[in-house]
Order: structure tokens, then sequence, then C-alpha cells
């Protein structure tokens, strides 16, 4: 190949709101080489200031098309923390259930419509029809499937209505619960068949590592994605959620509009790899059988294997939720109602992992209960530095592969990411015929 | 000041309302956008006027308000044989104008490929349906021009001004496309 060549994947998709791969190559050596995610200022925290905290919910459920779910379960945790709100065990095996309903939902949808096309060397979900239609029903089903679930549990596929402060304004019944699991023990076998596919173009996966350090929620009870304690491969569990900045140090870079994030390295990882490495030996055995197969282990420090920690934590989350629909209906599922503030002012933190990693809403509310100050950390953002780091390493490793190799395998390395690059509009710029 | 496109019927090159003539079947109201970005919400206002009036239109709709849902909206318009969309769409026109319009007379229609699962729109999802044959027998958009799509609470004040006639006239619309 030529000495002197550029890759410039210029993705505009829609209004604004997109992620530009840049490389300049002069003599054979890197001249640039940048991540760089245009996208206009989002104004959220600002959008929630003066609003009173049963607003503070539904608006941060609009961030996001994607991880609504998850934005809604850091925005009540963070209400509730400020409020002093203790809510039911029965509203935090719902919430559980939530984040598990989210969690497949996105995880199928990267799995499937994202990735898998570029295993299967597809171009897209489209053209994987035809030859590999069995593999792309499979996923569809699985999809329908996560949907349903997050029909049931939030009242909606997404930017849920029953999760609420204090707890859920409406409970299914044992008899949908029971419905559910049924369900699930099918999509257990779903994924069974689907996993030995994916295996089976697996070694498409670029064979890249590159030490970094994770980032994520941990606990002593359980695999975290609702709970847990702040903690980093590289300095451990962190002693105060609340001192959540101390880990995620967010700075402007030049080149880009949205923040970057750094802790102990110059840059860390969020989402299912960093989950996968830090707590892999609480996954269910269903899912740790599923990484065997893979011969994922932790730590990996493969970014492309996230898409297969995904598969693992989607097969987890079956199985985790099979075990709280039992529990829930052992213990009798009641149609509670949402547990009452017991104060209006205070600060509060509410920390959760979503599908691309952990997620912060931190707000502080006045003696009427309308928010003063919020901040929100998003996974994605604290991702860019990675992904640009990663490139830094890739790049000297694949630079005498032909050109087009090299584009597709940088847009592969964004896409095990998956980064939330302009979900907040899908704004249609149409002309007629 | 009223556009001279909203005293007017709705522009459309569409064949006619008989093409839905199949009654009993099962219809979709989706109203798609982001209500925190001004007048890319458009659709969820319509969406909330259509659900506080469901009295005048058919027992047969279902209101849904799918937000930005991307390719989630794949199972949602597969439950449906008829599905009408109400989504701000940039037409080039005046804002607050109003144009209903089949997925076949777009122009510029493209499969794109995509870095991010938050990309796909209701073209790629429409598309994707039709070729697991999945698809609703009829998908009918109904795109309203917005004028300021920026990170902030509440329309433009030339949408907003429009929005009584909008109101009526989409009502309308559903109601002699479904009755």
């Amino acid at each position: 190949m030529s000495n002197d060549f550029s890759v410039h994947v210029e993705h505009v998709t829609r209004v604004e709101g997109h992620g530009n791969i840049i490389l300049d190559v002069k003599n054979g050596k890197i001249e640039k080489l940048q991540w760089s995610v245009v996208e206009a200022p989002r104004f959220f925290e600002a959008m929630l200031r003066g609003q009173h905290y049963n607003e503070l919910r539904p608006i941060t459920s609009r961030i996001c098309g994607i991880c609504s779910i998850g934005h809604s379960l850091a925005s009540l945790k963070a209400t509730e923390d400020a409020l002093g709100v203790k809510i039911t065990s029965q509203t935090a095996t719902l919430r559980r259930l939530a984040i598990h309903a989210e969690n497949m939902q996105s995880h199928i949808l990267h799995i499937g419509y994202l990735v898998a096309p570029d295993l299967f060397g597809a171009g897209s979900v489209f053209s994987m029809l035809g030859k590999h239609t069995d593999a792309v029903l499979k996923i569809v089903k699985l999809h329908r499937l996560a949907n349903e679930m997050s029909d049931l549990i939030c009242g909606r596929t997404i930017h849920p209505i029953r999760l609420v402060v204090g707890g859920f304004s409406l409970q299914p019944t044992e008899k949908q619960l029971i419905q559910l699991k049924k369900r699930l023990l099918e999509a257990q076998e779903l994924t069974n068949e689907l996993a030995p596919i994916i295996l089976s173009v697996a070694d498409n996966l670029p064979s890249f590592t590159r030490e970094t350090e994770y980032i994520g929620l941990t606990s002593d009870e359980e695999y975290s994605l609702y709970d847990g304690d702040i903690a980093s491969t590289d300095t451990g569990k962190h002693p105060s959620y609340r001192d959540y900045k101390e880990i995620m140090q967010e700075y402007i870079v030049p080149h880009s509009t949205a923040k970057y994030a750094k802790h102990a390295r110059d840059s860390y990882m969020v989402g299912a790899l960093a989950r996968f490495n830090m707590n892999s030996c609480q996954l269910h055995p269903v899912a740790q059988d599923i990484a065997s197969l893979f011969k994922l282990k932790a730590i990996n420090y493969n970014p492309f294997m996230n898409t297969i920690a995904q598969l693992v934590e989607f097969s987890h989350s079956i199985q985790d939720s099979i075990y709280l629909i039992d529990t829930l209906v052992d213990q009798g599922i009641k149609q509670e109602k949402p547990v009452k503030p017991m104060k209006k002012a205070g600060r509060g933190v509410g920390i959760v992992e979503v599908p691309r990693g952990i997620l912060v809403h931190d707000y502080t509310l006045n003696s009427q209960g309308y928010c003063t100050k919020a901040n929100c950390i998003i996974p994605t953002n604290q991702n860019h530095a990675n992904i640009q780091k990663d490139m830094e390493k890739l790049v000297p490793e694949i630079i005498n592969r032909p050109e087009k190799e090299i584009e597709l395998t940088l847009e592969m390395l964004v896409r095990a990411y998956d980064p939330c690059i302009s979900c907040s509009t899908h704004y249609l710029d149409v002309s007629f015929k | 000041m009223i556009p001279v496109s909203l005293v007017l019927p709705i522009i459309s090159t569409f064949p006619s309302n008989n093409f839905f003539c199949c009654m009993k079947k099962k219809i979709g109201v989706i109203g798609l956008g982001n209500p925190l970005r001004r007048d890319d919400g458009i659709g969820l206002v319509l969406l909330k006027y259509l659900q506080e009036n469901k009295k005048k239109l058919s027992k047969t709709i279902e209101f849904i308000d799918g937000g930005t849902s991307g390719m989630n909206l794949l199972h949602l318009l597969g439950n449906y044989d008829i599905v009408l969309i109400l989504d701000a769409v940039d037409f080039k026109g005046t804002p607050g104008e109003i144009k209903k319009f089949t997925v076949e007379q777009i122009k510029n229609q493209k499969i794109q490929f995509f870095l991010s699962t938050h990309e796909p729109d209701i073209l790629t999802v429409f598309s994707l349906l039709k070729e697991l044959d999945k698809a609703p027998t009829q998908l009918l958009i109904f795109g309203i021009q917005p004028k300021d799509i920026s990170y902030r609470i509440g329309l433009s004040k030339e949408v907003h001004q429009v929005l009584p006639i909008l109101q009526k006239k989409i009502l309308k619309e559903i109601q002699s496309i479904t009755e």
C-alpha cells in the first residue's frame, strides 16, 4: 500500500452529533489520528434546574433512546438519596428486573444489528438476510422478548412510565411474571443456539490488546448493575459514592465537544467488558459457560471482546431475571404504593450500570423540592479517551494493511464501544420524488 | 403569523384516504421525537392531543409514545397493520407546515452504515421490517417542519403559534383515514 493515505470516516448521520475517525499518514508515518465526537453541547443539566423532583425522572429518561431505563433509575436513586426515601425490597427487585430488561434490549441490538454484520462480513444487517437469515431471526426474537420485558416492568418499551420516586406506579401481576419466566427460559435456549453461531465467526474480532483501567460498580452481594460501590481495576473500591468525581475526572479536549474522562491512567473503559473484568466470578454459571465457550477470562484487555462480554451478560440477565421472578412469586407480589419522601431538600447521588457502563446523576434540591444543581456523567463520555488511546496503539500495528481494512478495523473498534453519539433526536431530513 | 400552508388542507401527494379502506385492521399512531429538543417533540405533543380526544377517534387505534426508540421501534411497527407516524421532518418547508407522505415517496432513502445502535431512524427500521416480511401493510408519516431543535424544553414560538391548527388538522386527518 501507499506510504501516503488518509482514512476519514466523517459520519454525519442526522442533524448534529456524529463521530469522526481521522487518520492521515505521510511517508508511512502517522501525522494525525483522532477520534472526534462533534456534538452540540448538551444542556440536560441546565434543563433539570428549576424542575420539581417528580419531573427529574421523566425528563432524564429522554436523554437517551437506548438507556432510558438506566437514566430513569439513576435519576430516581439520586432523588431518593436526596430526600431520604428508603424503597421496599419488592421495588428493589423490580428495578433489578428493569435494568436487566434494558441490558438485554441494548446488548442484543448491539450484538445483532451492529457487530454481527462485521463478523459475517456482511456490511449491514440487511446483507445478512439470505445467507444468515437464521441468525437474524434469532436476534430479532431475543430483541422482541427484551422489549416485552421492558413493556411489562416499565410500562413501555423505552422512556418508562411506571418507575416513580419511591417505587412503581403499577406492579406486574404474578400471572404476568410467570408468563415472563417462561419466555425467559425460551430466550436462554435461543441464546445457547446463537452463541455457537457467533463463535463460528468470532475469529474475525481483531486480536488486539492494550492494558487500561476498568471502572464500574462492584458488590459483595451480586454482579453489580443496579447497586454497588464504585471500583477500579487499578485502585480497588472507592470509599464514597458521593465523591464519584475523584474517580471520574472529566476534562475537555480541543478536537471534541464531548467531555472526556480519566482516573489513574490517561484513559479508562466502562461497560460490559469492564464489569466482566471486575466481577466475572459473580456471573450466573450459565453465563460463565458462554464466557468459557469464547475463552473469555478476566482480565481481558481486548476492547473488541466487549461484544462477547455483552453476550455473556445477556445470558446472566436472563438467569438473574428468572431468579428474581421466582423470589417475587415466592414472596407474593403486592400492589405497593410508592414510599413518600420525608423531606424535600438535600443532595443525592444515584449510580447504576447501564449497558454502556457506569452512569451518575447528582442532584441538589431546595426546601421546596426543586432542583438547584444537577450533574450527569454518561458512560460514552468516559470511553472517548479510551477509544482514542486504543486507536493510537492499534494503527501502528495494522498500518501496512490495505487502507480499506484499516478503515474497517477502526470502525469496528468504535462499534465495539457502541457510543451514544446522537440518540437524542431522530429527526428525519427528506426530499420527495 | 400563520404560514399560508396551514390554512390550506394538508399538502399531500398521497393517493387518497380510501387507501386505508380495510378498517377492521389494527392501527397504531406513533409519536416520535424528543421533547428535550424543542420542535423535535412536536410528534409527541400531537400524540398527547389525540389521546386526550380519543373518544372522537376509532376504538381500533392504539397510541404509542415512540420517543427516540430507533431500532426498538422494530417490534412496535410490526404489531400493526397500519401505522401512522407523527414526527418532526425537515422537508425545507415553513415552520409548522405539515406534510403527509409514504416511505416510497421519499427520494433520499438510503440504508446507512452505523457506528452506533443509537442511529437508525424510522426509515431504516421500516426497511428491515420489509426485508423480514413483518412490515405493516401501510405506513404513513405526518411530518411537521420544525423551526428549532436545539436543547430546550418547549416548542418554538413559530410552531407553538400554529399548534391549535395542527391539532385540529391531525385529528381530522386521522378521523378521515380510520373512519
